[in-house]
């Protein structure tokens, strides 16, 4: 509190006027935005952080280890695959269970159609921020198809708590490639729309090309992950460089602009769109046949639930699910998300709930871009800059 | 670079008002028209009462503490340790299906219900009995058109009446 009263003091020449941007919107979601504003250009921002904190750290250490799969996935609802994936990767390596090959490649695939539908909502609201509400309803609309999609693998919209330890919850349906097929065509097809109507358009442009550049050097030292690093010439991946799942057997570029400015981040977006359709025609075509649930919880299921899983490919849970130990240690795991790293550390002390669960969000990382990147810049620069970052309050705030 | 800008902002209208000469695409008409959703689909939970053998690993698993065992009403003469029985809290229920997926005898089960209003916090509380009941209808205020949702080349989705 202190802190603020001081700001407004040491402006009191009169010349810096302090504008306060949200918790109440403008485009600014549940955050608040403390700019301080000489006319019209930002002299510093300062983003205040924690509107919608739920402690999920916290809660994590009072809930069972199954528990905490759709927990994790609360903080970034637009982007729950890469959460439920980091937080099962670093539980697999405590519990020493390996997944067979055809769950690594359902998990790919969900994974990657996520990204693509976590991009298209990033991409929606940078639209709607710069004052292009067609963009917004478009990318919105072009979600659906992949939302779609995925409800059709795992039986949810967004919170789809698929991937559990030893596996995923249920296999493909049989005619689910040739539905990918037409949605990825289909993306294909309105990716060139969105490149007439939005990427070309000399309005977007003036708005987003050279504002808020990121220098590659910076964008290392503040720890910025994701496509916002990707932007500034970092061509850093965690799928590249910590593979995990199928991600070693697939062949796929990591999308780079050298620019740094709100327009190299939306166009790395795009990018990423046409390589995770790559992603996912290869995972359709390589995806190899067996099991989806290891081979240690599949043998303590009863013969009902095992005639069961084999005739519907539907995983049961076996009893131990309900109270699962893991022993004693400690792990960690990172994904690669639809805004950057995802990781999850956890420590167990071989009972029941972690003794201790660090959830580190992309979000998180990206929000020092604020007050790094909102300086010297127009007041209307603030929304360009930030849709450009993709960032998500609550995954932030956790 | 100026006549290329004209170009550009042309193409962008052009794109747009191409647009305006197609029928709505992707969205659903609801409640008018309503998803006739696939089996698997992660709804409301239908509960048999027959098969239940009281193992409790629906109310361990619950990630929200939707599911709690009750004791029955009234409890048969002579008694000692009467077996408790799940019931649902939907204030508190995520769909995750995770008691679905560790049901042991098949008792609890998704169904396709999802678009369902209640008036009281305490109508959302189903006691093992209204449990075993089956979920409630939802309320349309005519017959809704059922359709099925096929992905399309063309439009993205399309919405075929079943």
């Amino acid at each position: 509190m202190s802190e603020f009263v001081e700001t407004i003091s040491r402006s009191e020449d009169g010349r810096f006027l302090e504008l306060l941007i949200g918790p109440q919107h403008p485009a600014s979601g549940h955050m608040r935005l403390v700019a301080e504003v000489d006319g019209d250009v930002v002299v510093s921002l300062r983003p205040n952080l924690g509107y919608v904190h739920r402690s999920v750290e916290k809660i994590a250490e009072v809930k069972k280890f199954l528990q905490i799969i759709p927990l994790v996935e609360r903080p970034s609802l637009a982007d729950t695959t890469a959460n439920n994936l980091a937080y099962v990767l670093a539980l697999e390596r405590l519990l020493g269970v390996e997944p067979p090959p055809r769950a690594q490649y359902l998990r790919t695939l969900l994974a990657e159609i996520n990204r693509i539908h976590s991009h298209f909502y990033g991409i929606g609201i940078h639209g709607v921020m710069i004052g292009s509400s067609t963009a917004f309803m478009w990318a919105f609309g072009d979600r659906e198809p992949l939302i779609h999609l995925a409800q059709e693998l795992t039986g949810a919209r967004i919170t789809y708590s698929y991937i559990i330890p030893g596996g995923v919850r249920r296999d493909m349906p049989p005619d689910f490639p040739d539905k990918v097929e037409k949605v990825l065509r289909y993306i294909e097809r309105r990716l060139e729309d969105y490149d007439k109507l939005y990427v070309r358009n000399p309005v977007v442009r003036a708005r987003l090309e050279g504002v808020g550049v990121l220098k590659k050097e910076d964008a290392i030292r503040l720890g910025i992950t994701g496509p916002n690093l990707r932007a500034s010439g970092v061509p850093y991946d965690v799928r590249k460089a910590d593979p995990y799942c199928a991600y070693p057997d697939i062949d796929f570029n990591v999308i780079t602009r050298e620019e740094g400015d709100a327009m190299a981040r939306f166009l790395v977006r795009v990018g990423e769109i046409r390589e995770s359709m790559k992603i996912i025609r290869q995972v359709l075509k390589k995806m190899p046949d067996g099991p989806i649930f290891a081979e240690k919880y599949y043998k303590m299921l009863p013969p009902n639930l095992k005639k069961y899983y084999e005739e519907t490919k539907e995983v049961k849970f076996p009893g131990i699910f309900a109270n699962l130990r893991a022993p004693a240690g400690e792990s960690v795991a990172r994904v690669e998300g639809g805004r950057g790293e995802v990781v999850i550390y956890i420590v167990s002390k071989g009972g029941m709930n972690p003794y201790r669960f660090r959830i580190v969000t992309p979000s998180f990382r990206n929000a020092v871009l604020f007050e790094h990147l909102v300086r010297n810049v127009r007041v209307a620069d603030i929304p360009a800059i930030y849709g450009s970052l993709d960032y998500f309050p609550p995954e932030a705030d956790r | 670079m100026a006549v290329e800008r004209v170009f550009d902002h042309l193409r962008a209208i052009a794109t747009g008002a191409k647009y305006l000469f197609l029928k709505p695409r992707l969205t659903l008409m609801y409640p008018d028209e309503v998803e006739d959703l696939p089996r698997g689909y992660r709804g409301m939970i239908t509960y048999n009462h027959e098969t239940c053998i009281s193992c409790s690993l629906c109310a361990m698993v619950c990630p929200a503490d939707a599911i709690k065992m009750y004791l029955p009403k009234e409890v048969p003469e002579g008694e000692k340790r009467p077996k408790r029985y799940p019931g649902i809290n939907y204030t508190r229920c995520i769909f995750c299906g995770f008691c679905v997926s560790i049901c042991p005898t098949f008792s609890l089960q998704h169904s396709t219900i999802h678009d369902v209003s209640f008036y009281t916090f305490e109508e959302q509380i189903f006691r093992p009995e209204e449990f075993a009941k089956g979920p409630p209808k939802p309320q349309y205020d005519k017959e809704p058109v059922k359709v099925r949702v096929i992905p399309d080349e063309e439009r993205g989705l399309r919405y075929e009446r079943v």
